[in-house]
């Protein structure tokens, strides 16, 4: 019974913990650029804020409209399939969200995802390789899957992140050329010690990798949060944990490989070995199984 | 105006705000149970405007499976005349017990199985039957943290002011129905 809750409570406590550590990083490297560079790199914060958060919220606020243009997904009624708008609709009662906006996306390779700015404006699409190749009870797992991202407001977390990681990847861009320009120089502290400078220089090369890293952490605890809160709606681990073996043994990929959207599927769509596992957006499936079929056991 | 006095005004109105949203909490909790509830008869009805057309295409292919059929007529009956958690409850359950009964007997029948009109059927009352489980465990959730909060502080304080009562939870007689729906008529 407690299971599928403990991954919940678990899942959301770390998602605040890395969330924090980011914050604590943007605070960090602020702290550091405003004892280094003094007021001249101190004005450069507001702007990246500013910039960062204008371009990834402009995305976030959209983000239905976008992700469907780019995906080439076409929004569906009830008539067109059934089926489907059945199983969405049996998980809508399940969850108490709104019914969202349907779509399939015309792609061999079985995959689906949800995105949109609330459970008001929520889109959940689905390949036609999925719908084919899964039956009725993957493919409730599936949408259970989706509508739990929806519920847990995912697209908002990884716009939180996505804001954090662009500011700091954006202040460390411009203190560097700052830097390269000899701004640096012109500050009133410090600003001869080769040993400070090259502190400075590797912090801010750093801070930006580690805040991505973190976004990719975020990312994994949202996706296992999501297969946890699909639990919880079908109390049926077996059906998701069945729909992901299916996910694994296709070896068919989503053909737009962009990565743009590469987080928003329920299996990545970037080959897991490319992606170093650290960056990458998912847990790796066979994690994701393992630990759904230790619910249907009971063992968690 | 001194420091004081304003500090004081302004735990006051902090204080007055989280009394107001303690109440709201509980008396929205309250009003949830209340939509939950209104689900699983929105979705009872569903199933029970799909039974006679259910019961004319088996009887069309297996009109001596009379016991069968009947008892799918009553349980409807029944159900349709339900009132209030603990007898919706009971009828639902007779009701969801009958009809498993009607679909183990029409396995018999070939022809009725391939016929059309039958699948589209069996898709809608697969459907139909999980929305109804589906609705069930939302109520069941809603009033279990209901439940929850008017015994745990703070919610056991501001119950009596609301006039909020622990719910009734839905349960169906068929033990089979507490496992999580799995239905694959």
């Amino acid at each position: 019974m407690a299971s599928f809750r403990n991954q919940q409570a678990v899942n959301r406590r770390k998602t605040w913990l890395l969330l924090g550590s980011m914050f604590s990083l943007i605070a960090f490297v602020v702290y550091a650029i405003a004892l280094y560079f003094g007021e001249v790199g101190f004005s450069i914060v507001p702007i990246a804020v500013i910039i960062a958060l204008v371009s990834v919220w402009g995305s976030y606020w959209a983000s239905d409209k976008i992700v469907l243009s780019m995906t080439g997904a076409k929004v569906i009624t009830e008539n067109d399939h059934p089926q489907l708008y059945n199983l969405v609709h049996e998980i809508v009662i399940a969850s108490g969200l709104p019914m969202p906006k349907i779509a399939i996306v015309n792609d061999a390779a079985p995959n689906a995802f949800a995105t949109g700015r609330d459970p008001e404006h929520a889109v959940i699409a689905f390949t036609t390789g999925l719908l084919e190749k899964m039956d009725r009870e993957q493919v409730q797992g599936v949408v259970a899957h989706e509508l739990a991202h929806v519920a847990n407001r995912d697209t908002l977390v990884s716009a939180v992140a996505a804001t954090t990681a662009g500011a700091l990847a954006l202040m460390s861009d411009l203190l560097i050329r700052m830097m390269w320009f000899g701004g640096a120089r012109r500050s009133n502290n410090s600003g001869g010690n080769p040993l400070v400078l090259i502190a400075a220089l590797l912090a801010l090369i750093l801070a930006p990798i580690a805040a991505s890293l973190l976004k990719s952490a975020i990312s994994r605890k949202r996706e296992a949060l999501a297969d946890a809160t699909a639990v919880a709606y079908t109390r049926n681990p077996a059906g998701l944990r069945r729909a992901l073996e299916t996910l694994a043994a296709d070896s068919t990929v989503v053909n737009q490989r962009s990565t743009a959207v590469a987080h928003v599927w329920i299996e990545s769509p970037l080959d897991a070995k490319a992606a170093a596992r650290l960056f990458a957006t998912h847990p790796p499936i066979e994690e994701r199984i393992a630990l759904l079929r230790q619910m249907e056991n009971g063992q968690l | 105006m001194d420091i004081t006095t304003v500090l004081i005004i302004v735990a006051v109105l902090a204080f007055v705000g989280w009394l107001i949203a303690q109440y709201n909490k509980l008396v929205r909790m309250n009003v949830a149970v209340d939509e939950a509830f209104a689900q699983i008869e929105v979705q009872l009805q569903r199933r029970a405007d799909l039974i006679p057309n259910l019961v004319e295409t088996v009887k069309g292919y297996a009109a001596h499976e009379k016991e069968a059929l009947e008892s799918v007529v009553n349980a409807r009956a029944r159900a349709t005349a339900a009132q209030g958690v603990h007898d919706v409850a009971e009828a639902d359950g007779m009701l969801t017990q009958a009809l498993r009964g009607l679909l183990a007997v029409s396995e018999a029948y070939p022809d009725l199985k391939a016929s059309a009109n039958f699948s589209q059927l069996q898709e809608e009352l697969a459907a139909t039957e999980n929305k109804v489980s589906f609705a069930r465990q939302f109520y069941n959730d809603s009033v279990r943290v209901l439940n929850q909060a008017i015994v745990t502080i703070p919610g056991n304080f501001f119950k009596g002011i609301a006039k909020v009562v622990a719910r009734e939870f839905y349960e169906v007689e068929d033990p089979t129905n507490r496992q999580a729906p799995k239905v694959n008529f």
